[in-house]
């Protein structure tokens, strides 16, 4: 048999011996670790002392530092044999968890794991792997609570490193960077700034964007003067781009022509935001987009829209974050362990990031329960960088809520996801 | 009564098969064009002074010389702006001409544009150039506007909600070219039209735009012969006479993304060609006999119809209804199928086409002897030809 074979009958024989048997979380939901993860995720956040942050839930039943995976784990079996065939390094892609209900201090948990699908093999930006995704129930004396599917990629590391694209070609993640000139450099302080600027003739007083060198209007030169634009306008016009692949972008995109209201158009991406949300005359608020060193100006729809949340990624935030979710993988703590496995540096973990996107939802509507998180990871987001959390209200139905959010950091999107809420009378 | 004209004619017309992949190099295929044209005009190599191109050809004019053998070139140039510079090509050959700075000017375009360099792709290095367009790109390919297509669909879509255009409408341009091109031998799609269900169920690229709104990606080369009228007359092939030749760009003009003027729904570089043609071929957009529109996407179809005055602002969709821009309609557009039929070399087989039109050889000869109509690239600064 193949290795291909091998994999794939052992990938049938797992998911057909059903769920695992129940693995009881090492302490009950307690305080002290509730305390920790919300001290480091979400630090301006309320901490309610009787229940847990949702997003927690796969963190009562991690393994620990010594910890060893259930002999029936299936996600362990498979990855056991994924190493064996040569797919030795994994990346997590999704997380979709649902929560049934809320948990209190002192539940003893437990958990089953099925595994759900093996999909391979794949060939990936990061290299050809298996695509596992398992199944996880937790069960609070014996009621199911939570549900999560879990997705990861168990892939092969390039043996060489990969040849420089030549110059002309888009790579396929580092976004394209607008070239700075004297003429133009105002501006991009300003995004950098978390400004909108528009260049002012300091003689006519002519706005104008693009800028330029000297006034169209009135042939002073220019002076490097400009008003801060109030970050408002309409959607004049919008294209949604579906291909070809366009660098550090996920596809479909919308962008947008912006009519300002000080009288000049800019064009701006309107990230996470779905084709159906958008129409000519749109209210459009700016907000600022990283790509590599810079910040690109972007459009939100005005209305239903979260307040950005910008997390400076240190190596402290990456590794305190990473205990607290009691992930002990080296990649989140040791640098040179994250290099030697290819990472530029220690980067954050899955677990965390569900838990900055939970709790940015909950921090913008503190009184809806939080009914599930679905997130699928881009880019990783390495200790040194920051990450720009923005959210949209995509889908309203009675009680109930779909917030879109997405994570963006110096490499392009971190995460994207929804999350559910019900709202309460 | 002599028609007005600029003094110079098209003598010559050449080409090579059009393909996806020509299996040889852009400078072959430039030769072979140009060596095609030369035989088509009863001249030699030694006859050519002058040689004309794009800005964006990869083959120098001496280079071309040199494969051809050309003894001397007294006229060289290259013209910008992409497609734009097909019918200024021509327009530049014969100011050569009429200054006696040269006697005989090929212009040509070779590409292989399907096997090598691909236009549609995302060219990531346009933002690094330390040049305008350098510049200008940094305000429109990181924010994701980084394809032609791309770019023609944010006019489209504003368009369309001014003018109440639709998807179909569109289509209906491409419906008509590859009818055109279904009888056309030379063409790609050559016995393959669509219809208007067919383009309705393409997929989209930039939307408004589907996959069958964005012309076809070719490899091949087109070369025209331009000559003085005196010169012309001694030719075996009834010469083409250049009525008029103009180029255009228009207020606060950006190549392909002209977003921040008043309104969004034109082409006024196009309008500033036309207006010149007219003029300077004393003729309308009634004596038209035939008009080769620059198709690269569909959408600028319709607003070169209104820019030219063939009809009123966002009457175009009104204009083309019922197939009167097909074969037989009130003005046939791209007899030959345009470039998404026949094939996209830059504009310049759709110069070669009005020439045969002029001569009476195309295959889908329009009726009569009214003057024919070419225009170049549209959404960048351009040109525009009326032979006759």
């Amino acid at each position: 048999m193949s290795s291909e074979e091998v994999i794939r009958a052992a990938a049938a024989r797992l998911a057909a011996s059903g769920d695992s048997r129940p693995r009881a979380a090492r302490d009950p939901v307690n305080l002290p670790m509730i305390r920790n993860w919300i001290e480091v995720i979400d630090p301006n956040g309320r901490d309610d002392r009787d229940t847990a942050p949702p997003a927690m839930i796969q963190v009562w039943t991690m393994p620990g530092l010594h910890g060893i995976r259930a002999g029936d784990d299936p996600l362990g079996q498979m990855s056991q044999l994924l190493d064996e065939a040569g797919y030795t390094s994994v990346v997590a892609t999704n997380c979709d968890q649902a929560y049934h209900r809320y948990l209190r201090t002192g539940e003893q948990l437990s958990v089953r794991a099925g595994l759900l699908d093996v999909t391979g093999p794949k060939r990936t930006a990061l290299g050809e792997g298996w695509f596992v995704t398992t199944r996880s129930t937790w069960f609070s004396d014996g009621e199911p609570v939570a549900t999560m599917d879990f997705r990861i990629l168990k892939f092969r590391p390039p043996q060489e490193i990969p040849t420089q694209e030549p110059p002309t070609h888009a790579s396929p993640t580092s976004p394209m960077l607008p070239l700075v000139t004297p003429d133009t450099a105002f501006f991009w302080e300003g995004t950098a700034a978390g400004e909108l600027r528009i260049q002012r003739c300091a003689k006519c007083g002519v706005l104008r964007h693009p800028p330029g060198p000297m006034c169209p209007a009135c042939g002073e030169a220019s002076d490097g003067g400009y008003a801060v634009a109030a970050g408002t306008g309409e959607v004049f016009s919008y294209v949604v781009h579906h291909h070809p692949p366009v660098p550090g972008k996920r596809l479909p995109m919308v962008v947008a022509l912006v009519q300002l209201p000080e009288g000049v158009r800019i064009l701006g991406e309107m990230p996470g935001v779905r084709p159906d949300q958008v129409r000519i005359g749109l209210p459009v608020r700016v907000t600022f987009t990283r790509a590599g060193d810079m910040s690109l100006p972007s459009w939100q729809p005005a209305e239903g829209a979260l307040p950005d949340r910008v997390i400076d990624v240190t190596p402290t935030f990456v590794i305190a974050s990473a205990l607290a979710t009691r992930d002990f993988q080296d990649v989140h703590h040791d640098r040179d362990r994250a290099v030697a496995r290819g990472a530029r540096d220690i980067f954050v973990n899955i677990l965390t990031t569900t838990g900055l996107v939970q709790r940015y939802v909950s921090a913008w509507a503190p009184d809806a329960v939080i009914r599930a998180v679905s997130i699928r990871l881009g880019v990783p987001c390495h200790a040194g960088d920051t990450l720009t959390l923005s959210g949209q209200v995509a889908a309203a139905d009675g009680d109930e809520q779909v917030v879109a959010v997405t994570g963006r950091c110096g490499l392009g999107d971190h995460v994207t996801g929804t999350v559910r809420i019900e709202r309460s009378r | 009564m002599t028609p007005p004209g600029v003094g110079a004619a098209i003598v010559g017309i050449g080409a090579t098969e059009f393909s996806k992949d020509s299996g040889r190099s852009e400078l072959r295929l430039a030769a072979e064009a140009v060596r095609a044209a030369l035989d088509d005009a009863a001249l030699t190599p030694a006859d050519v002074d002058g040689l004309v191109t794009f800005t964006m050809d990869s083959n120098a004019e001496i280079a071309v010389a040199r494969e051809l053998g050309v003894p001397g070139l007294s006229f060289f140039g290259q013209v910008g702006y992409g497609g734009g510079a097909a019918c200024a090509t021509v327009q530049h050959a014969a100011m050569a001409v009429a200054t006696g700075a040269a006697s005989t000017v090929v212009c040509y375009r070779a590409l292989n544009e399907r096997s090598g360099r691909r236009f549609g792709r995302v060219a990531a290095g346009a933002t690094a150039m330390p040049t305008t367009s350098g510049v200008d790109n940094g305000w429109h390919y990181p924010m994701g506007i980084a394809t032609p297509a791309a770019t023609v669909a944010m006019v489209a879509r504003r368009y369309m909600h001014c003018f109440g255009a639709t998807s179909a409408d569109f289509g209906r341009v491409t419906v008509a070219d590859r009818r055109h091109a279904a009888t056309n031998p030379h063409a790609w799609f050559y016995q393959r039209p669509v219809t208007l269900a067919e383009h309705q169920g393409s997929r989209w690229i930039a939307e408004p735009l589907r996959l069958l709104d964005c012309c076809q990606e070719s490899d091949g080369a087109v070369a025209v012969v331009v000559t003085s009228l005196d010169r012309a007359r001694d030719r075996p092939h009834l010469p083409a006479v250049i009525s008029a030749a103009a180029q255009g760009a228009g207020p606060d003009q950006f190549t392909m993304t002209s977003y921040y003027r008043d309104e969004l729904t034109g082409l006024p570089e196009m309008g500033l060609v036309g207006g010149q043609l007219w003029r300077r071929a004393g003729i309308g957009p009634a004596d038209v006999r035939t008009a080769v529109l620059y198709d690269h996407f569909t959408p600028y179809v319709l607003i070169q119809l209104e820019e030219l005055g063939f009809c009123g602002r966002g009457e175009a969709r009104d204009f083309i209804a019922g197939g009167a821009i097909e074969l037989g309609g009130r003005l046939p557009v791209n007899p030959h199928g345009g470039q998404l039929g026949e094939a996209y070399i830059h504009g310049m087989n759709g110069i070669a086409e009005a020439v045969r039109q002029v001569r009476g050889t195309s295959v889908n000869q329009v009726p009569g002897d009214g003057p024919v109509l070419v225009t170049a690239g549209t959404g960048v600064p351009t040109s525009g030809l009326i032979l006759r």
